[in-house]
């Protein structure tokens, strides 16, 4: 067997390890036993206890399907970014996906608007920061060098920043502010089973793309000229890159906030285990942000008596395994697109 | 494999603006065509323009008596192949994965390198004795190993046309002479080829024929007998040179004023070239100091 | 239990401490009175005070009971829903932004144009906010003084501010006021065994999954009108809190409160609230949120009026009184303005 699929099968033996553990622990106590004799009655169409029944079906197996598509999209979207832009250290923001995202979010708060509108605005405004961003690299005259969707992407981001910073400063400071504040470090607390039948479908949706393209991106990682001397129409395959990534990444970050270093750790964590080669990276860095962000928001919803915003957690964690994997991967060669 | 390959007046350029124009002949299969002339005058531009990377701004290139520039990238991936100057993708890919990548033509759209692919990919990596390294990241490499793996994957390419540009640029003496050796088997084996080097003398070795392009726009083509002369070859380098046989009957290149050869002796570390002395810095040094 | 014993104790020390800095202040002769604040900090203020810049919507609110006519412009402009509950003239003022709390909206100039005899703060007293009034005097002239904002000081601070501004007689009426409904609680909790005493949670935000913790200045009132705020924050002095739904179940509270109208119809709707007590017993209770919260919205003298609000939906068998008459009596003359049995109702989410 090959040691790809070795790790795919670990690592969904994993993942099904944490979300068991994660379905049984949390602040409302339901000793395992219960868990399962409440799934055991859901499946037979039973109605059994009530209480545990919201909390499992309602609160806890919701978020947690939550954290695996927010894992699964982010690590997805920026182990593909980081083939495509050919630099270790882009991660699915790059383009301005989530200060978009964020703006758009904090707009709906401002205005007072509900739950599912202010999710709303976050996906368009993290879709739209996107096709702003390509079209201002479009009208620049270098536009097939991916440094200038960067560069476009850096300015974008910093006007969505800017605007979130003035929406935080006309906000009402008793009632907005802490809740901008909230979205903006991100958070599964708030999570509806309805967000997850609307955003879990857009993920796999959008991840369909990455998995076919799967070889044709992983060429791109030689360079845009040796890719194309290669075969693949290099401009058509990023646009796919690109459109599948903001589609998942907006998706997730309308209902979880922003949540920073998944896309940009997990795919150098699934580097370390399956290597480079993109097929073999894409199913591991999903699987790994995937369990990844279960044990996060476990933690988030169990370490402390209330939330610990993801976002924080997602740092501290996060930052320190960056640095461990600095110590162990090499590099120093990677080259600027 | 009787590919047609022709240029019709064919000008190359960057971004609209034209570097050398008048490039017109065809090109026989399992030939190798030389490319020379200095730096900046349009060398990579003119297999960019081969390879259908730039459009021509004027003229065509047809292959087969189809444009290129009309062909679709997997088509033209499937008969051209390119060994770049040096490698410049991700450097924790494998030696055989980075050859498998040379198989992409011939993947599906949405599919996958199958056992085939790896097959291909053995093989040609073993054709260029690098089997032993096929699990080695390309970053552990020589120099010399990179380009080999790069000739590999244009071997598992499995395209009729070869473009190499520069291979030999970056490599020590042991593997330039390794690399013009397997520049002729390939063109023994069927393969028509082109290659672009700083390095004249080379052309004497392997071209049947070699393309000049020299500045002024000007391209000139023919047997290596007829284009390389001394003249020539001052005039393109803007430096006094001259032919010189060696006992055993090779040609070599070297400055016509003899008083500067002492800086040639001093080999590639001889630091800042003394300002005087820049007009007749020997080929492999000038490479050096301008790469 | 104990700490918030301690807390009155030293809220108590606080008054004392600001009645005899008061006494000390008055007894400077006085072109230009010398005033000390809640802080310690002598200030000379002037005879007649005219213009008020209020540094935040805490010091607005309080200056805007005691005395609305020197109110310069407000930290954060009132919104149309409550300018209802204002006085006409007032309510017009201009957003000036504010001055301290969570970063300066307002720069100097425009501070210095508004043209205010003095600033006032009303809120918390550290460090931070004395060495900012210390900056902000030195560099406009205008006097700054810091009002203690803690919620037992209530009457303290208004008697404070109503002699800064020379209309000691209507402060002494807010303050008496003050006082009356402080010590209502006082007598109603007396009678209020401790298992009686409710399990309370403060629904905010968007989705009712904001809320204070334990200690924080949000859910102070809670606190002091005896339920047991369920939410217990990483530390003692708690502040807003993101919680999940699942956490609000394991706390069980019997009792929510919230200033917002809509979250009381989306936490009956959602299906993940119900198996919360308070939820499934009705008792998601609405209390006023206009023309000022009386919860923590700001948090300022407006919470006064959540006091018999609070005892009456929390203790219904021990409070005899009529809650329409206070909460009139209460918008008469704190805010100076009518309000209808109608208006009052709708206030208080009756029929809902």
């Amino acid at each position: 067997m090959r040691r790809t699929t070795i790790v795919v099968i670990g690592l969904s033996l994993v993942l099904t390890a944490a979300v068991t553990i994660a379905a049984g622990v949390g602040p409302y106590r339901i000793p395992p036993g219960d868990v399962i004799a409440a799934i055991a009655a859901r499946l037979a169409g039973e109605d059994g206890d009530p209480n545990i029944a919201t909390v499992l079906f309602r609160v806890r197996l919701p978020r947690i399907a939550a954290a695996i598509a927010v894992g699964a999209a982010l690590s997805g979207a920026g182990a593909a970014y980081q083939n495509i832009f050919r630099n270790p250290l882009v991660s699915p923001d790059i383009l301005g996906v989530s200060a978009g995202a964020g703006f758009g979010a904090v707009i709906g708060i401002l205005l007072g608007l509900p739950v599912v509108v202010i999710e709303a605005l976050g996906f368009i405004g993290g879709a739209s920061s996107v096709i702003l961003v390509a079209a201002v690299a479009r009208m620049l005259p270098d536009r097939g060098n991916v440094l200038v969707l960067v560069l476009a992407g850096v300015v974008v981001g910093s006007l969505a920043s800017a605007a979130i910073s003035f929406v935080k400063i006309i906000a009402d400071p008793y009632e907005q502010l802490p809740m901008i504040t909230y979205w903006l470090l991100g958070s599964l607390s708030g999570v509806r089973l309805s967000d997850v039948l609307v955003v879990g479908p857009t993920v796999v949706v959008g991840l369909v793309p990455l998995f076919l393209l799967r070889w044709r991106i992983g060429v791109l990682s030689l360079g845009d000229d040796d890719a194309r001397a290669l075969g693949i129409d290099v401009g058509r395959t990023r646009v796919w890159v690109i459109g599948a990534a903001t589609l998942v990444t907006a998706a997730v970050v309308a209902i979880s906030g922003v949540i920073g270093w998944v896309g940009l750790m997990v795919p150098h964590m699934a580097r370390l285990v399956v290597g480079p080669r993109f097929d073999r990276l894409l199913p591991a860095a999903i699987l790994m942000g995937a369990i990844f962000m279960v044990v996060v928001d476990t933690l988030a919803r169990t370490l402390a008596r209330i939330e610990i915003p993801i976002g924080i957690l997602t740092a501290l964690v996060g930052g320190a395994i960056f640095v461990w994997l600095l110590s162990r991967t090499r590099l120093g060669g990677w080259r600027q697109p | 494999m009787s590919t047609r390959l022709r240029f019709e007046h064919v000008t190359i350029g960057n971004g609209g603006r034209p570097l050398v124009d008048g490039i017109d002949f065809d090109v026989a299969a399992g030939s190798v065509t030389c490319v020379i002339g200095p730096n900046g005058v349009g060398k990579t531009t003119l297999f960019r323009t081969l390879l259908g990377l730039v459009p021509p701004i004027a003229g065509r290139i047809l292959l087969d008596d189809r444009d290129v520039a009309t062909l679709r990238r997997t088509a033209i991936a499937r008969r051209i192949a390119l060994v770049p100057q040096s490698y410049q993708g991700d450097p924790g890919h494998a030696a055989l994965d980075v050859v498998i990548m040379g198989r992409t033509a011939r993947i599906g759209l949405f599919g996958g390198p199958v056992r085939q692919d790896e097959v291909a990919a053995r093989r040609a990596l073993d054709d260029v004795g690098m089997a032993d390294l096929a699990g080695r990241p390309v970053g552990l490499l020589s120099g010399g190993q990179r380009q080999l793996v790069l000739i590999a994957r244009a071997l598992a390419q499995q395209a009729e046309i070869v473009v190499m540009d520069e291979p030999a640029a970056s490599l020590d003496v042991g593997h330039r002479i390794a690399l013009l050796r397997r520049v002729r088997a390939m063109a023994a084996s069927g393969l028509t080829l082109f290659v672009s080097t700083h390095e004249p003398e080379q052309a004497f070795e392997v071209a049947d024929r070699v393309a000049v392009l020299g500045p002024g726009a000007r391209f000139e083509i023919g047997t290596a007998e007829d284009i390389l002369t001394a003249e020539r070859l001052s005039t393109l380098y803007a430096t006094d040179l001259r032919l010189e046989r060696t006992v055993s009957g090779r040609r070599v290149l070297v400055p016509a004023a003899p008083g500067h050869a002492s800086l040639a002796e001093r080999g590639s570390d001889a630091g800042p070239v003394p300002a005087g002395a820049r007009p007749t810095a020997p080929m492999h040094l000038k490479k050096e100091l301008e790469t | 239990m104990s700490t918030s014993t301690l807390r009155r104790s030293a809220g108590l020390f606080a008054q004392l401490a600001t009645v005899l800095a008061l006494a000390v202040g008055l007894a400077v002769p006085a072109a230009a009175r010398m005033v000390v604040d809640s802080s310690g900090r002598h200030v000379e203020v002037p005879d007649a005070v005219h213009r008020v810049f209020a540094a935040g919507p805490p010091a607005a609110v309080l200056l805007y009971v005691v005395a609305p006519k020197t109110l310069v412009g407000w930290p954060r402009a009132p919104r149309a829903d409550d300018l209802p509950f204002l006085l006409p003239g007032v309510r017009d003022q201009p957003e000036l932004g504010r001055l301290t709390g969570r970063g300066d909206t307002i720069n100097t100039e425009r501070l210095m144009a508004s043209h205010p005899d003095i600033i006032i703060d009303f809120g918390t007293l550290d460090d931070t906010y004395r060495s900012l009034a210390d900056r902000i005097q030195a560099q406009t002239g205008i006097p700054y003084l810091l009002i203690d904002g803690r919620f037992g000081n209530t009457p303290a601070a208004l008697r404070l501010l109503g002699d800064i501004l020379g209309v000691s007689d209507r402060a002494e009426t807010l303050a008496r006021a003050a006082e009356t409904a402080f010590a209502q609680v006082d007598q109603v909790l007396a009678k209020v065994p401790a298992t009686e005493r409710p399990r309370i949670y403060l629904a905010r935000g968007i989705d009712g999954l904001e809320t204070g913790s334990r200690g924080s200045i949000n859910t102070e009132i809670l606190e002091r009108v005896g339920g047991v705020n369920v939410v217990e924050g990483v530390r003692d002095a708690g502040g807003i809190a993101k919680v999940s739904p699942e956490q609000v179940i394991t706390w069980a509270p019997d009792t929510i409160v919230t200033i917002d109208p809509k979250l009381v119809e989306l936490l009956r709707q959602r299906p993940e609230w119900r198996p919360v007590p308070a939820v499934a017993e009705r008792r998601i209770f609405l209390v006023p949120q206009r023309p000022f919260g009386s919860i923590d919205y700001p948090p300022s003298v407006n919470r006064l009026i959540g006091l018999p609000i609070l005892l009456h939906l929390l203790y219904p068998q021990r409070v005899t009184s009529d809650v329409h008459a206070e909460v009139r009596t209460f918008y008469r003359l704190f805010y100076q303005v009518d309000v209808s049995n109608d208006v009052i109702d709708d206030l208080l989410g009756a029929g809902r």
